[in-house]
């Protein structure tokens, strides 16, 4: 059954990102429950699709730089109905599409990435190629905090700048982890907002899982009369919705069994862990 | 060389307003003529050429028709990972102009030298390698490129060697071009770019009856021909300003040894960095790659056995 309700509603969507990473005994969870809020208010108030077609010519674009947090992005997918259910419960199963990073040959994956840095930049591209048409199309393009130790993050953020791309937004997710351990501890970041806004960013800091903060922030910033490309900055929690998840960046590597799945449903169900 | 290039990329730019050239911050004189006939299609993208090449998927996804440009030291070998995944992954049309191949920076060193970027970019899969020798195949290969609506790496290197062909060849893609005529000889040459020019005016001069083949589409190539000109041959001398290593004398080697196995002489850079600097032809004999160096090592493998 293609679900065609489209409430993204964030319990719905960790749900289906338990049932798939269960399905498949994969890797990633906590990068995915960090961008939930965030992905739910993009396609449920800001993205558009012209048709429901995730090709459409006219479409905004929605580039996830930090592929690591896909299932966050197919559980969305699901709800538009543009991923089918067998595609979830025979996720990883041999031969089957859907990766554990993002493949652009996935209708509505916009980039294929996975390898830090690579979306961001593709994403610029896209942005100016939407100023050079005249279109109003917008791109967001959605980074992880550890992802902007990457080089050609701030490389094309001084494009950006420069060519005044003001239709293009990137959202960090600012969740404080990296593969190894804390960005603190790996590569001091300091104020992400402050070094955006030294590139020539106009830029905000919002709470990622605050659903109405996400959406006025985002209204807000392309509501500005600015030239500026913007940032949204976005202080979320790797494994936000399942507390033995929360900031353990084991979850970056761990892999359901039958006792932490049926735990994480409860409590991303809203129940007892 | 240079002046086909510029006209070529200013004629494909003004009949199509999709085309846009994208440049790491190089190319000072030679898009003078592209920036007073195509301005709103020039894009500087500064020193920074992973994000170009990022961005031209980008812009080549929303319709548009990126050329690429920079040293050849740097597109590709640089952004190697951004052309297989951004750019190549999903076909994109995207042509990437490296200039400057080989040792055409005698004087500068290692980092403008470029003698790796055939070997770096042939296993990514869905990238066409083009290596034109002269004028008329710098045209050629151009307009192929544009045609051809998919990613390609086009590989200039020294530009002033002179013509090899007498007039536009008839080029179809994967073809290798007869510079100069055979007549039933047991050697054969096949070369590319810089040093087609080599193999012709040796081969006049100590091998007249051999055919001296050029080699503008190194990926793909007309394997069915490769194996018939080794089929037919003794001897295949095969040249370039590049690494033996993975670069066109491993092409030949490869489809020689699978359909019609032949000594082939590999003439190239022997796997090794340049250690001194000079002109463009003191670089050549530093690596034995000027005529008469070649010349002997020929003479030395006909001889070999």
């Amino acid at each position: 059954m293609i679900s065609t309700t489209q409430t993204f509603d964030t319990k719905a969507l960790r749900k289906t990102v338990l049932d798939m990473a269960y399905a498949g005994s994969t890797v990633h969870i906590g990068c995915a429950f960090s961008i939930i809020e965030l992905l739910a208010v993009l396609y449920r108030n800001h993205l558009r699709y012209p048709g429901n077609d995730p090709l459409a010519a006219g479409r905004d674009y929605l580039v996830l730089s930090k592929g690591h947090g896909v299932m966050a992005q197919y559980a969305c997918m699901r709800e538009l109905g543009w991923l089918k259910d067998e595609a979830f419960s025979h996720y990883f199963s041999d031969g089957s599409d859907l990766k554990g990073l993002s493949d652009s040959r996935i209708p509505g994956l916009e980039v294929t990435s996975g390898s830090l840095g690579h979306g961001f930049s593709v994403g610029v591209g896209l942005a100016m190629g939407a100023k050079l048409r005249g279109t109003d199309q917008k791109t967001y393009a959605l980074v992880g905090d550890g992802e902007i130790n990457e080089g050609p993050i701030w490389e094309g953020s001084l494009f950006a700048a420069h060519h005044e791309l003001k239709n293009f937004m990137v959202i960090v997710d600012e969740n404080g982890f990296q593969a190894m351990g804390r960005t603190e501890d790996v590569l001091k970041l300091g104020s992400i907002q402050a070094k955006f806004e030294s590139f020539g960013f106009e830029a905000i800091t919002i709470d990622g899982h605050d659903e109405t903060a996400i959406d006025n922030a985002i209204t807000q910033l392309w509501a500005s009369a600015s030239i500026a490309p913007k940032a949204l900055i976005a202080k979320t929690v790797k494994g936000k919705g399942v507390p033995f998840m929360e900031h353990n960046n084991i979850w970056h590597y761990t892999r359901l069994d039958p006792q932490t799945y049926a735990q994480a449903l409860c409590a991303v169900a809203g129940g007892m862990q | 060389m240079r002046a086909a290039f510029s006209d070529t990329l200013v004629r494909l730019a003004k009949a199509d307003p999709n085309v846009l050239l994208l440049t790491g911050d190089h190319g000072y004189a030679l898009f003078d003529d592209f920036r007073r006939e195509c301005p709103a299609q020039y894009i500087n993208a500064g020193i920074a050429e992973q994000n170009m090449v990022g961005m031209a998927a980008g812009l080549a996804r929303a319709g548009f028709r990126p050329f690429v440009y920079g040293l050849s030291a740097f597109i590709p070998v640089r952004v190697v990972e951004q052309i297989k995944l951004d750019v190549a992954h999903d076909k994109l049309p995207v042509v990437l102009i490296g200039d400057g191949a080989g040792f055409v920076y005698s004087h500068l060193g290692t980092s403008h030298q470029s003698t790796e970027d055939i070997a770096c970019t042939r296993a990514i899969p869905n990238l066409a390698i083009f290596s034109p020798a002269d004028r008329f195949e710098v045209t050629a290969c151009m307009e192929m490129a544009y045609q051809a609506k998919a990613p390609i790496y086009l590989r200039m290197g020294k530009s002033d060697r002179g013509d090899v062909h007498s007039a536009a060849p008839q080029a179809q893609s994967g073809s290798l071009l007869e510079a100069k005529r055979g007549k039933g000889s047991n050697i054969a040459f096949i070369a590319t770019g810089s040093l087609v020019r080599t193999a012709m005016d040796i081969a006049t001069e100590f091998y007249p009856d051999a055919a001296v083949w050029s080699v503008p589409f190194i990926k793909p190539i007309d394997s069915k021909q490769v194996a018939a000109i080794c089929e037919q041959s003794r001897v295949v001398v095969v040249l370039e300003e590049h690494s033996v290593l993975g670069g066109l004398g491993s092409v030949i080697a490869e489809i020689a040894s699978e359909f019609a196995p032949v000594r082939i002489l590999r003439v190239g850079v022997r796997d090794r960095f340049s250690h001194h600097c000079g002109t463009y032809e003191y670089l050549l004999q530093e690596h034995g790659l000027d005529r008469l160096a070649i010349e002997q090592r020929i003479r030395d493998f006909l001889t070999a056995n």
